[in-house]
């Protein structure tokens, strides 16, 4: 008989992440380029089938429109007087620019929407509303208001990027966890050091997500931005090449388009796993 | 308040009358308590007997819905004045705090979580002085690791150091050693009673242990359950120092304290309907 009114010992092992064996991470892999050569497969199967370049160019084309818009030929410089990788570093930088603003002001927003209530209460139907319109809408307001140059191409892409980072940064700065601010307070942290060392470092990776988030709704609005005087720009190469049915041109178009688009958030990823090593831990 | 005050020169925490109440519910109290400096006070009682809550209203996360908390060591540039120099506690000021949980922060690591206790209470925070704190608490060359590459027991052992970190007169702990596996609490519990005597802080422990009790205390009170109120206090008469663990728990007054504990905390839980 023991006097001891102990509960049964906890076992207190951490959760590890077990490293995946190498057989399952080849399998993948090679999952993934069977699918990509199938792919590849039905896009030749249909250009040829149908014989219809305009409407389903063949990957020789866009291959060659690739060279073409690459290169200067016959005196004409890549496409409308740009090279492909001209179009898509300006495109880039609007999108680098409209992201960075869209951010700080959605982090701005968000820390206050998270913190003061009434705030919240009045913001809140607002960002919600935003949210839901398609960038394209608000676009033409922004084309009356500030002409058909860089401006409203850039605030298309800050208003479009900044709901996300800001809904997330509130949600995440509300939910600080009361054991950790707790314990911070109990070492005689003031208010303003619980918010920098406890709030805001656990509010970080959803605020991360919210970054990645709006990158991406500043990659699809790009697009759209760029539909009026868009050259040089990827968009506006895209909308100049529908205009004069050049379908390979399009395609080529959306392929940068994704595959920079893969690239970016393949960055933000690893930028992600080095700036915050405690995701999931908190 | 400071009228009927029972606290003498040299009290590190004086309750007078304090109850707690949730809504209806009389968690707490009235209890009359003071702690004298460098106690090893342990308070035990079955679950739910608000011991916890006696802890927090001693660390200043709660107020008492009557009577008064006072503790010594909240750092004021005022001399201090009669009634012993207590004042109403203050959350981070005055008292060093573990939890059951180690509550590290995960975004800094091991050495960080230390440092950053030293910065709050406005010491320098060298990496020297970090380790040494680690040290004393049995942990080598884990400063640098990240918070959940080390064990549960390492990690409430650098919870202790965070809270050593900071030169209070205080230490109030939470059933800290409860969600740890039984060897490495014992571990933990002769470390912390090295350090407790070491550091000759006074200390309040929580814990639903009768053998930790009696191990670490040098004054052992049963609460009763719902509200929790004083049973039995217990002065604990065993060396402090120069014992082995096995030797001490060995001893037969040792087996009798916790006999006569145990015997208190049971016939007081039995009040309340699991």
């Amino acid at each position: 008989m023991t006097t001891s009114l102990d509960a049964p010992p906890v076992a207190t092992a951490l959760p590890r992440p077990v490293p995946k064996p190498s057989g399952d991470r080849r399998r993948r892999v090679a999952l993934r380029v069977l699918a990509l050569v199938v792919l590849y497969g039905l896009w030749e199967l249909a250009a040829r089938t149908t014989n219809n370049p305009t409407f389903i160019p063949s990957s020789g084309a866009v291959w060659h429109q690739l060279v073409v818009t690459s290169s200067i030929h016959d005196g004409v410089r890549g496409y409308s007087g740009h090279l492909l990788v001209e179009h898509l570093a300006v495109s880039l930088r609007r999108i680098l620019i409209g992201s960075a603003i869209g951010v700080a002001g959605g982090l701005v927003l968000g820390l206050l929407m998270g913190t003061v209530t009434w705030l919240r209460v009045v913001t809140e139907p607002v960002v919600t509303f935003v949210r839901a319109l398609p960038p394209l809408a608000y676009f033409s307001l922004f084309i009356i208001w500030f002409g058909i140059d860089e401006t409203p191409k850039l605030w298309l892409l800050s208003i479009a990027a900044l709901p996300p980072v800001a809904v997330a940064t509130a949600a995440a700065v509300q939910g600080a966890p009361t054991g950790l601010v707790e314990a911070a307070r109990a070492l005689g942290a003031t208010r303003w050091q619980v918010t920098r060392d406890v709030t805001l470092p656990h509010a970080l990776p959803e605020i991360f997500t919210g970054v990645r988030l709006a990158v991406g709704v500043a990659y699809s609005s790009v697009v759209a931005a760029e539909t009026i005087n868009g050259v040089p720009g990827i968009g506006g190469m895209v909308r100049d090449a529908q205009r004069y049915s050049q379908t390979d041109v399009v395609v080529l178009g959306l392929f940068a388009i994704g595959l920079s688009g893969l690239l970016i958030d393949a960055l933000l990823r690893t930028a992600e796993n080095r700036l915050i090593p405690w995701r999931g831990r908190a | 308040m400071s009228s009927a005050d029972p606290a003498s020169p040299g009290d590190a925490v004086a309750l007078s009358g304090v109850e707690h109440r949730y809504g209806d519910v009389t968690a707490v109290g009235p209890v009359d308590l003071t702690v004298p400096g460098g106690e090893f006070l342990v308070l035990v009682g079955a679950s739910g007997c608000g011991k916890s809550t006696l802890l927090r209203l001693i660390a200043g996360f709660e107020q008492p819905t009557s009577g008064s908390v006072r503790t010594a060591g909240t750092p004021s540039p005022e001399p201090r004045s009669g009634g012993g120099g207590l004042s109403a506690p203050v959350p981070g000021r005055g008292a060093g705090l573990v939890f059951q949980q180690p509550r590290l922060f995960p975004w800094r690591s091991v050495g960080g979580n230390v440092a950053l206790a030293l910065r709050y209470a406005g010491l320098p925070a060298t990496p020297d002085r970090v380790n040494q704190l680690l040290e004393r608490v049995g942990l080598h060359d884990v400063a640098k690791r990240r918070t959940w590459q080390i064990s549960g027991g390492q990690q409430q052992r650098v919870a202790i150091a965070r809270a050593l970190a900071v030169e209070n007169p205080l230490l109030l702990l939470d059933e800290p050693f409860a969600a740890l596996d039984a060897l490495t609490r014992e571990r933990l519990q002769e470390d912390l009673r090295r350090v407790s005597h070491e550091t000759g802080r006074t200390c309040v422990f929580v814990t639903h242990s009768v053998d930790e009790a009696v191990f670490l205390g040098s004054r052992v009170i049963v609460l009763t359950p719902r509200p929790g109120r004083i049973a039995l206090d217990l002065p604990i008469d065993l060396p402090r120092a120069g014992l082995a663990p096995d030797e001490l728990r060995g001893l037969p007054r040792f087996a009798a304290l916790r006999a006569e504990i145990g015997a208190a905390v049971r016939s007081r839980s039995q009040e309340v309907p699991a």
